[in-house]
């Protein structure tokens, strides 16, 4: 908390003499509340200042005419690697999935390269902040091969997607701790089910030693966990003689249930076992990219655990699954009762997260739920939500001012503007654009 | 004479008296070419059937099978098999269950230099023949013989164009030449594993099943040439230059008919419409998808006979992890395969079991007992390893029945063949008696004779 | 061939009605604008009358469109679904011989899923391993039907190219081999490479093509010399050099469509269609000269390095360049989304709402020379149609119908009733099953050995 607070106010040292702003006349769309039609809102020292039918502005201020225009809270993508990967086939160029089986230790933030192009594609969409992981989507564990099975990945980060440094786009350094949690059998191979015409005499007792695997490897996790502890109670006590422990220092927060553990889970089953182990090690959990809810929605209810989901735009999980089981997971999330946000889990995908939003609309979710889903809900997911998530007056101004819905595909963003201050909506691809016009 | 038969029936070996005359008194005799003979005699004398009658007079110097209370039926055909080949047994085994293709074409590949196109005739031995490789000393005979198997179609099955089947009767002896009925009666086509994105991995081309099609498609384009290039420069020597000696066009040219690989339906389509394309007399082997009565329209309608395997598919054993369940339609065939023998004898096609790898008795005879308690009628599932394989490789003026003048190939049994509890008492091949072994040789499972079809992947 | 159909459920088989009238609804036709209230008449097969008012035949099923959409049937141009073990013959670099038709897998739920994604032709194609790989086919999605059945008739074929980083990565293999031997390297190793193996082929069948005139040309005059060998692999390109056969090229980088325009001019042949395109944009001048047509993705970006400099304002460039567009997926999930995919070059580059549906309807179909039959909403053309219940250019809207010559191959109320039922149907099977399995004795076991 200290260290954020002095974050918090280093950011704020550099931005004091930031642009004063004011948006006015625009139909603000506060998602924590109805919307309300032609306001003002006045941006300063990087928040939102004040939000009404007349504002005042001081001196010095640009203001920004947007009649006709929406604002709303800049969007929230809870599954990326922005800054941390910039061509997936270039291993060079990627820095996720580290070797080693327990990595608390490590930390996404300070491997995020602010100049990353992805940060200037994704901006042009309405993507004011993001999850950054050390290992998204599950590729832990030196993701290009070698190392053993990774169980801890590291420390994910809550940034903004634009900053000079990564310093200043940091809005939680140690947003979640990034778990592995071992599953039984394939664990989503690619190509599904086995073909059982092709005879295999002998051919599982695989499933049998994959119970066995995914037991020692739970064991491996309670132990490191134990040992924590251990240290954290050592640590607490001023033990002499006590030396440092990296990883363990890095688990405390944990421990202390003010970081949550992410864990991907994509079965019922696989869901349920999270949530118990979780509450046996008495840590928060957030659980990543379900494939079905069903029967565990109750139990996500009860213990208050929240959902990130992966792209909705995504194939069945089998063969005989239902058509369109990817769209109308957040629907079915939403009736259990259980919270969620969205994730894109790639870099390339992230501008379109309204439209994964759109999607899951157009199977039976809300339209409030599912803009909440990409706004308010992450923030309070990733322990921000005094901080962004929501146009209201003192939260910093992340906002976006679009010409129309921005799940709507043809809408335009007019404005952007993060940390109160209007980032450019010019991207490598808006410069290319523009030299190539010329030349056809 | 006594002391002879007495000796016989100590032996309890595995090698049998020369050819001489048998003799099975006042058994049930299922014929499967005419009616059953409720209380009749066989006699076999120099390895073919003699007589075969309800009153049949028994030569002096017979070795006579009390029947009474057996049944006697013509010796099994297994349609299509590797039993003969002594060192395929050892390296399937290595392979374990892959097929002779596995292992073998390891080897292969690695001696071999890679290939870079049709024209290096890859994994192509078509002018192999069975009956130039058997050994009678394959240790998978005698078991196989155990369940009732008098007669294999014996197929070289490694790679693409594997070679010439032969039909061999399953005789233990010396002198492999003795086995063989028939020569060569086709040749083995496999088109591969395919795999998902195809080849460029390990070996060469071809490497996906569109690969292996096209491969075997410029086969008979260049056999055709061949033909007509070998014509014209032996009518007329001087006016061309000498066309290249082709051994695999030679093999290909050969064979008197083709073996397909087909278990899908989609597959079954797909090799029928390609056989037309060939132009070449087909059979279809595998099955597992015959079921359909689609597929079973399919092959009436082209006027194509399948072999079937019965080695069906089964649910993988130990738990299902519910992450990587089997697909509905995997179900439904694990469900239904074995019910191909009677969709097909419904829809009037010409179809024969291969036992795939099974060598035991129990195993086989619960096998076809899934075919019969599926709706194949017993009558049938008999015909289907007698007569009907004899029919499709055009032998069955020889053997697949007990007929005057058929070879001597009978299986004797206390209870009807393919029961649970029948047993099979004396084995007769070309007249030779076998008793079979109490425990058997081999696991019951053995390797599969080739994995017809591929995955059926798409990327 | 019917798909499995499981007793009691209610029929999945497609309705075949013979005349079929949608009503009220948005429709947009694309070539003649879009009719806020109207229908469309359908008869044995073919669009009969779209309009605002039409003449119902008597005895036609109506279905009531009322607030929804009508587009035409979405024409993918670059899938790789529906074939059967393996979609890359990666062995070698020149595969011209192989052939998709060949492997059609008329069973695989893809194309179910591009169906409900209101897709109702594809072209599909080989992979982008070989410089030269194999030859292709358009399919309509006729689901439930056999793999001849689904064959486009009358399109001409086509095969498939590819240049760049794909072709070139067996030439440089990482690692070691089997054994530990240096891995086998294929080449071409690089650009310059991919270019060579590509003039080469070409050589070679110019040569084979001499040799079949040359034959062609005695016979014709009586004579009776022995023909020349059949290669299957230099005949497909000798019927690129004839013009029978429609040539889709793989392609990221300015520099290698470029360099693929100059060799097919140096060649003799045009360049049908270039697949991805991504850097179409910066030589959009040269794409239209040689008047090859540009299939791309929407947005698809920086997944390798030649997808660096993708944009997507891409689309619209090139349009504006005077070259035909479409959208593509060469993926089983974003083909399910077409739609949408179409929307954003509205938001990218500024298309209008029939040029952007044109890019996933008519100019697929221009660019598989099939637009005489599909790829619009007009009198004459195949009744492939696709019903959504919102303003289709979005993600808000979802397919409710689509049909294929005439024919409803997929509905989504019928399909959400039954799933239940077929999840049921499923669970019991597999218990029967795993139970039979475990009885002792019941022909299932695994035998140890005798008894």
């Amino acid at each position: 908390m200290k260290v954020l607070g002095i974050l918090l106010g280093c950011s704020l040292a550099v931005f004091a003499a930031g642009e004063t702003i004011l948006i006015r006349d625009a139909d603000v769309y506060p998602v924590n509340g109805k919307e309300t039609k032609a306001v003002s809102i006045l941006i300063q020292d990087g928040k939102i200042a004040d939000i009404g039918p007349k504002i005042t502005a001081p001196k010095g201020t640009r203001i920004v005419e947007a009649k006709g225009m929406r604002v709303y809270p800049g969007m929230i993508d809870s599954g990326t690697e922005l800054g941390l990967e910039e061509v997936e086939a270039v291993r060079e160029t990627v820095d996720v999935g580290e070797l080693g089986e327990f990595m608390p230790q490590l930390r996404a933030l300070s491997a995020v390269n602010p100049d990353s192009e992805h940060f200037g594609v994704v901006r042009v969409n309405g993507i004011t902040s993001a999850m950054t992981f050390p290992s998204s989507g599950g590729r832990g564990g030196g993701g290009f091969g070698g190392g053993e099975r990774q169980l801890i990945s590291g420390q994910a980060a809550l940034i903004h997607t634009d900053g000079w440094t990564w310093e200043e786009m940091a809005i939680r350094r140690c947003a979640a701790m990034s778990v592995m949690f071992p599953s039984m059998g394939g664990g989503g191979r690619r190509g599904g089910a086995p073909d059982l015409l092709e005879v295999t005499p002998g051919g599982a007792g695989a499933a049998g030693n994959a119970r066995r695997a995914y037991d020692e490897q739970i064991a491996k996790l309670n132990d490191f966990f134990e040992n924590a502890r251990r240290y954290q109670k050592a640590k607490a006590a001023k033990l002499p003689g006590l030396q440092t422990d990296l990883k363990y220092e890095a688990m405390i927060p944990v421990l202390e249930g003010k970081v949550p553990v992410t864990v991907s889970a994509a079965r019922p089953n696989t869901i349920h076992d999270a949530i118990q182990w979780a509450k046996k090690q008495n840590v928060k959990l957030v659980v990543m990219q379900p494939r079905e809810i069903g029967k565990a929605g109750a139990e996500l209810k009860a213990e208050n655990v929240p959902v990130i989901f992966g792209r909705v735009l995504a194939l069945p999980s089998g063969e005989d699954s239902s058509y369109d089981e990817a769209f109308t997971l957040p629907a079915e999330a939403y009736k259990a009762g259980v919270k969620f946000a969205f994730g894109t889990f790639t870099n390339e995908f992230v501008r379109n997260i309204p439209y994964q939003a759109a999607t899951a609309v157009g199977f039976g979710l809300p339209y409030e739920e599912a803009l909440k889903a990409v706004t308010i809900n992450p923030a309070q997911i990733w322990g921000v939500s005094d901080q962004i998530g929501s146009v209201e007056k003192g939260k910093i101004a992340d906002l976006m001012v679009t010409d129309g819905d921005p799940l709507e595909i043809q809408t335009q963003i007019k404005h952007l503007y993060v940390m109160g201050k209007e980032v450019a909506l010019a991207n490598k691809q808006t410069r290319l654009n523009d030299r190539y016009s010329g030349r056809n | 004479m006594k002391l002879a038969t007495a000796l016989l029936l100590f032996a309890a070996c595995v090698f049998a008296a020369e050819p001489s005359t048998v003799a099975v008194r006042n058994a049930r005799i299922v014929t499967v070419s005419g009616p059953v003979i409720a209380k009749g005699t066989v006699v076999v004398r120099n390895g073919l059937i003699e007589a075969v009658g309800e009153n049949v007079t028994i030569p002096e110097d017979a070795f006579i099978v009390e029947g009474e209370g057996l049944t006697v039926y013509p010796g099994l055909i297994d349609s299509l098999s590797t039993v003969g080949f002594a060192n395929a047994a050892a390296s399937t085994a290595a392979a374990g269950g892959r097929g002779g293709r596995g292992a073998q074409t390891a080897v292969a590949t690695a001696a071999a230099p890679r290939s870079m196109g049709p024209e290096d005739r890859p994994q192509t031995t078509s002018w192999e023949s069975a009956a130039d490789e058997i050994s009678a000393s394959d240790s998978r005979i005698p078991a196989v013989r155990s369940a009732g198997v008098t007669t294999a179609a014996t197929f070289p099955t490694r790679g693409i164009f594997g070679g010439q089947g032969s039909i061999i009767d399953l005789i233990s002896g010396e002198k492999p030449g003795e086995m063989v009925v028939v020569p060569t009666i086709g040749q083995y086509i496999s088109v591969g594993r395919g795999g998902f994105g195809g080849g460029g991995g390990g070996g060469g081309y071809p490497g996906s099943l569109m690969g292996y099609i096209a491969y075997v498609r410029q086969v008979y384009l260049d056999a055709d040439h061949y033909k007509m290039a070998m014509a014209a420069w032996d009518k007329d020597p001087r006016s061309m230059e000498r066309p290249m000696y082709d051994r695999a066009l030679e093999g290909v040219l050969a064979s008197k008919r083709i073996l397909l690989p087909a278990n899908r339906e989609v597959e079954i389509d797909r090799m029928l419409r390609f056989a037309a394309e060939l132009k070449q007399p087909a059979i279809l082997y595998g099955g597992h998808e015959a079921y359909k009565p689609e597929a079973a329209e399919l092959l009436k309608k082209s006027n194509m006979s399948m072999l079937v395997s019965l080695r069906w598919p089964e649910l993988p054993r130990g738990e299902i992890d519910p992450d990587n369940e089997p697909t509905m339609r995997a179900l439904e065939t694990i469900h239904k395969a074995p019910a191909a023998g009677a969709a097909l004898q419904k829809a009037g096609v010409k179809f024969a079991f291969y036992t795939d790898g099974i060598d035991q008795p129990r195993e086989l005879q619960r096998a076809v007992k899934r075919a019969i308690d599926a709706g194949l009628s017993r009558e049938d599932a008999i015909r289907a390893m007698t007569l009907t394989p004899a029919e499709i490789y055009g032998v069955a003026d020889r053997m697949g029945s007990i007929e005057k003048g058929k070879i001597g190939n009978l299986v004797v049994t206390r209870g009807d063949l393919f029961d649970d509890r029948a047993q099979v008492l004396w084995v007769i091949v070309d007249g030779r008696q076998y008793k079979p072994e109490t425990g058997g040789q081999g696991n019951g499972r053995g390797p599969a004779t080739e994995q017809p079809g591929n995955p059926g992947g798409n990327r | 061939m019917k798909r499995l159909l499981l007793a009691g459920l209610m029929a999945l088989a497609p309705i075949c009605a013979e005349t079929i009238v949608i009503q009220n609804a948005t429709i947009m036709t694309v070539t003649k604008g879009t009719i806020k209230n109207g229908s469309v008449v359908v008869r044995d097969g073919k669009i009969v009358e779209v309009g605002e008012k039409v003449m119902i035949p008597e005895g036609a099923t109506k279905i009531d469109a009322q607030g929804q959409y009508v587009i035409p049937g979405i024409i993918d141009c670059h899938s790789h679904i529906a074939g059967d073990g393996g979609i890359n013959e990666g062995s070698v670099s020149v595969s011209s011989m192989v052939n998709i038709k060949d492997i059609i897998n008329p069973e695989d739920i893809a194309i179910y899923r591009a169906l409900a994604g209101g897709v109702t032709t594809a072209n599909i194609l080989h992979g982008s391993a070989n410089s030269i790989g194999g030859q292709t086919i358009v399919l309509k999605m006729r689901w439930g039907k056999d793999a001849q059945s689904m064959i486009f008739e009358g399109a001409k074929p086509g095969i498939k190219f590819a240049l760049g980083e794909n072709p070139k990565r067996a030439g440089n293999p990482q690692g070691r081999g089997a054994n530990g031997q240096q891995p086998f390297a294929r080449y071409p190793a690089t650009r310059m490479g991919v270019e060579d193996t590509i003039r080469e082929a070409f050589n070679e069948a110019k040569i084979y093509k001499a040799e079949w005139d040359e034959y062609n040309a005695k016979a014709a005059r009586g004579e009776h010399p022995m023909p020349p060998r059949k290669d299957l692999k230099l005949e497909a390109l000798k019927e690129v050099l004839e013009g029978n056969r429609y040539v889709h090229i793989h392609c990221y980088r300015a520099d290698e469509i470029l360099m693929m325009i100059r060799v097919a001019d140096d060649m003799g042949f045009k360049v049908r269609t270039f697949q991805h395109v991504l850097e179409g944009y910066k030589v959009a001048k040269e794409i239209a000269a040689h008047g090859a047509g540009a299939s791309t993705f929407s947005d698809w970006w920086s997944y390798k390095m030649e997808a660096f400099d993708a944009i997507p304002y891409n689309a619209a460039l090139m349009t504006k360049a005077g070259v035909v567009v479409s959208l593509n997926s060469d993926d089983a999930e974003l083909m399910r989304h077409l739609n949408s995919e179409a929307g954003k070059t509205m938001k990218y580059g500024g298309m209008t709402e029939d040029q952007a549906l044109a890019m996933v309807t008519l100019n697929p179909a221009k660019q598989l020379g099939i637009d005489n039959r599909v790829g619009s909403i007009e009198a004459g053309k195949d009744a492939d149609l696709v019903i959504y219940d919102k303003y289709p250019l979005s993600d808000f809207a979802k397919v409710q119908k689509v049909l294929i010559d005439g024919t409803v191959y997929f509905d989504r109320d019928k399909e959400v009733s039954a799933q239940a039922a077929k999840d049921a149907e499923k669970q019991k099977l597999l218990d029967k099953l795993k139970q039979e399995s475990q009885q002792p004795g019941n022909g299932r076991g695994r035998g140890r050995g005798g008894n």
